[in-house]
């Protein structure tokens, strides 16, 4: 078993260093599409992921709170990693976040 | 016989024979067609141990049942010889159209044995088959070739060749058709060079026959309709292609950097589906009877790198990509052209140049071996000029155009070739993600994600999901895959047609159309039997089950930065269990009672 089953958080991706602009949340694919930007920076984190999403849902309406709920649940065709790791292992809307947190949204997506 | 042709076409290149047999039907149905087929026929007729290069080896071009039809993304089919890179039992499966033709012109596999004494082609309009001259065309690039063989033949003709890569007998060359869609991995081309043949042009006009039209006719609208509803199969593949997948890799952490030095790539989005998409896609393109349409047709207007062409694929961009520390999309687009072009292999020959750029920096090689050439990561014009020499076949090219295993070992340093039995591994690191490590380890044609792709579970999220950092459960999960796409290969379809249907649905178009009651469990046994038919051939071509690991890398070297920091592969604790649920021995060879259930 590898170290990291149950440890749940990472420390963010090097390309947000801890600390320097507050929390990072970035967009991918067609969520893109649905805020207009590719990500953004919050100097206030909110406590879990359902408070920033839905604080997202507000900033951007309502493609962006369909991608992302689903009957007050976190959709199924949405990706949403906390530092990398897929909040479905983690809390899910429940994820508690921290000030220096990066939190990535996808859609579906696939490939090979 | 419903869904096959019943004819197989046979070539002597040697005696310039044209010979035809029947389609043996209990053979088709254990083994459906294209990849299991193809690989029945080299396996019993060529020796294991026989030289991948020489006359003896015999190269198959087969499609499957479903090929042809309007099943969705039914324009497979397979390659299928000795693999001169590596001496596995090779099948390497392509799209575009030539499959369809093939099928059409009547045959469920053209088998080419022998050697030409000169270059030739083969032309194949129905029933007439001629071995033509093709002193013309040799020596030119696939796209020329292709315009010059349609221009000899038929303009509607369908053309598989070698590009100059396969002609120098490059270890890394694909089989080019339709001039962007590729049967890559494994050197393939480079048995069509060896054997003096250019190309193979088709031309059909028959019939697939279906034996249960209306049963096949409802099959394939339910499969469409559930490709359609679906996400990714739908709408995200043809709005950014595979290369969408570089930030959800690189987010994870498992998106290989500098030669698996790392895992993370700090400015990879700039290489990203989204990026193509606002930069080159000129539009999306589809394979034959695709409703995914997957393909890129782009162009890149920057002088330094100006092109017209198809891709890059995930694949592509990342190995000309992070994997050599380079972030300009159009330097990576302009190699995968070329690579086109040359008909070289983008996953194993962006793999050796960043080989090649960690022996460089490591100071193993210098100037002195690159031709002048600096090499260290990040150089894009240095990359491009790398894929250029390995296609002309010039200088430190020569040595690239053999893979990163040959270079590395020449060097006396293989430990930096990032391969499994001697191929490049693809873009996922096996660190930050650890099915896929066993995948790669146990795959029967060496590194390589489509043999079993775990990372739609471990991080895409499509169907189910399963922890990606956690070993559990990968060695069912891997055995699931390769046995589903070792049928699914070898029926004809694509093996995106699952991002939206899966095993169920592919089994009830295949009963519809041959008329046979398969089940989802017969289905699933002819993956096995594929799986261990190809297992057993490379046992007897010498591998072992030493050959089952992973570079010490991704087992003993921690990633270094990114949300995979600190992760290595756990091969060990998956290894044994996946030999245990396969029913093979401790040493990794099949049971008699295993190869008694599969009927091998």
């Amino acid at each position: 078993m590898s170290d990291f089953v149950g440890a749940g958080r990472h420390e963010p991706p090097g390309a947000s260093p801890r600390g320097a602009r507050g929390m990072t949340v970035k967009y991918f694919a067609t969520i893109r599409t649905y805020t207009g930007e590719t990500g953004r920076h919050l100097d206030d984190a909110p406590a879990d992921l359902r408070e920033l999403l839905t604080t997202l849902a507000g900033r951007y309406g309502t493609s962006f709170r369909r991608a992302v709920f689903s009957g007050g649940e976190l959709s199924g065709e949405i990706i949403i990693l906390v530092n990398g790791r897929n909040v479905r292992y983690l809390q899910g809307l429940d994820t508690p976040l921290a000030a220096d947190d990066e939190v990535s949204i996808f859609p579906m997506v696939a490939g090979g | 016989m419903f869904g096959w042709t019943g004819t197989i076409l046979r070539v002597d290149l040697t005696k310039g024979e044209v010979t035809r047999e029947a389609t043996d039907p209990q053979l088709a149905r254990d083994y459906l067609g294209a990849r299991g087929l193809g690989g029945h026929i080299v396996s019993t007729e060529v020796d294991p141990t026989t030289d991948a290069l020489g006359p003896d080896n015999k190269i198959v071009f087969a499609p499957g049942p479903l090929t042809g039809t309007f099943a969705p993304a039914a324009g497979r089919f397979n390659v299928v010889t000795k693999g001169p890179l590596n001496g596995v039992l090779a099948a390497s499966n392509s799209g575009g159209t030539f499959g369809p033709e093939l099928k059409y012109a009547g045959y469920d596999a053209l088998v080419i044995e022998g050697k030409a004494a000169k270059p030739v082609y083969l032309w194949i309009r129905d029933h007439e088959v001629e071995i033509r001259d093709a002193a013309a065309v040799w020596g030119h690039n696939t796209p020329d070739t292709t315009d010059l063989v349609r221009a000899e033949t038929d303009e509607d003709a369908k053309v598989s060749c070698i590009g100059p890569a396969g002609e120098h007998l490059s270890l890394i060359s694909n089989i080019m058709n339709e001039m962007h869609r590729a049967a890559g991995r494994t050197g393939v081309g480079a048995v069509m060079g060896a054997k003096n043949l250019k190309a193979v042009a088709v031309f059909g006009s028959g019939p697939v026959k279906v034996a249960d039209p209306e049963g096949f006719k409802a099959a394939v609208m339910k499969a469409r309709q559930m490709i359609q509803a679906h996400p990714v199969g739908g709408t995200g593949l043809k709005a950014y292609g595979t290369d969408v997948l570089v930030n959800i890799l690189n987010q994870t952490g498992a998106l290989p950097t500098r030669n698996y030095q790392d895992g993370y790539f700090p400015t990879a989005d700039k290489t990203g589906g989204e990026s193509l998409a606002a930069k080159q896609l000129v539009r999306p393109k589809g394979c034959f009877s695709c409703i995914i349409s997957c393909g890129r047709v782009s162009k890149v207007d920057n002088p330094a790198y100006a092109g017209y062409g198809e891709g890059p694929e995930y694949e592509s961009a990342w190995s000309f990509g992070a994997d050599c520390g380079i972030d300009d999309l159009d330097a990576i687009t302009k190699a995968n052209f070329l690579c086109n072009e040359y008909g070289l292999d983008t996953i194993s020959l962006g793999s050796t140049i960043a080989c090649a750029m960690e022996l460089f920096e490591r100071g193993i090689i210098t100037t002195k071996d690159t031709d002048g050439v600096d090499l260290h990561f990040g150089n894009t014009a240095a990359m491009v000029e790398m894929v250029r020499k390995a296609g002309e076949g010039e200088g430190f090219g020569v040595k690239l155009a053999q893979g990163s295993y040959r270079l590395a070992e020449s060097y006396g340093h293989p430990e930096f070739s990032m391969t499994v039995k001697k191929q490049e591994m693809p873009a996922y690191d096996p660190r930050g993600v650890q099915g896929i490590g066993l995948n790669y380890a146990t795959g029967n044609r060496g590194g390589c994600h489509v043999r079993g792709y775990t990372i739609a579970i471990e991080v895409l999220q499509n169907g189910a999901v399963m922890d990606p950092h956690v070993t559990e459960g990968k060695a069912g999960l891997d055995i699931t895959f390769q046995d589903l796409t070792a049928a699914l290969d070898s029926s004809g379809a694509c093996l995106f047609a699952t991002f939206g249907i899966g095993g169920a649905e592919l089994t009830e178009m295949l009963a519809a159309l041959t008329g046979l009651d398969y089940t989802l469990d017969e289905f699933m046994l002819i993956g096995a039997r594929i799986w261990n038919q190809e297992r057993l051939w490379n046992l007897k071509a010498g591998f072992t089950k030493a050959d089952d690991t992973l570079p010490e890398r991704l087992l003993t070297e921690p990633i270094k930065t990114g949300p995979s920091k600190g992760e290595v592969n756990h091969l060990d604790q998956m290894l044994p269990e996946y030999y245990g649920l396969r029913g093979w021995d401790e040493d990794g060879v099949p049971t008699k009672a295993k190869l008694k259930e599969l009927t091998l």
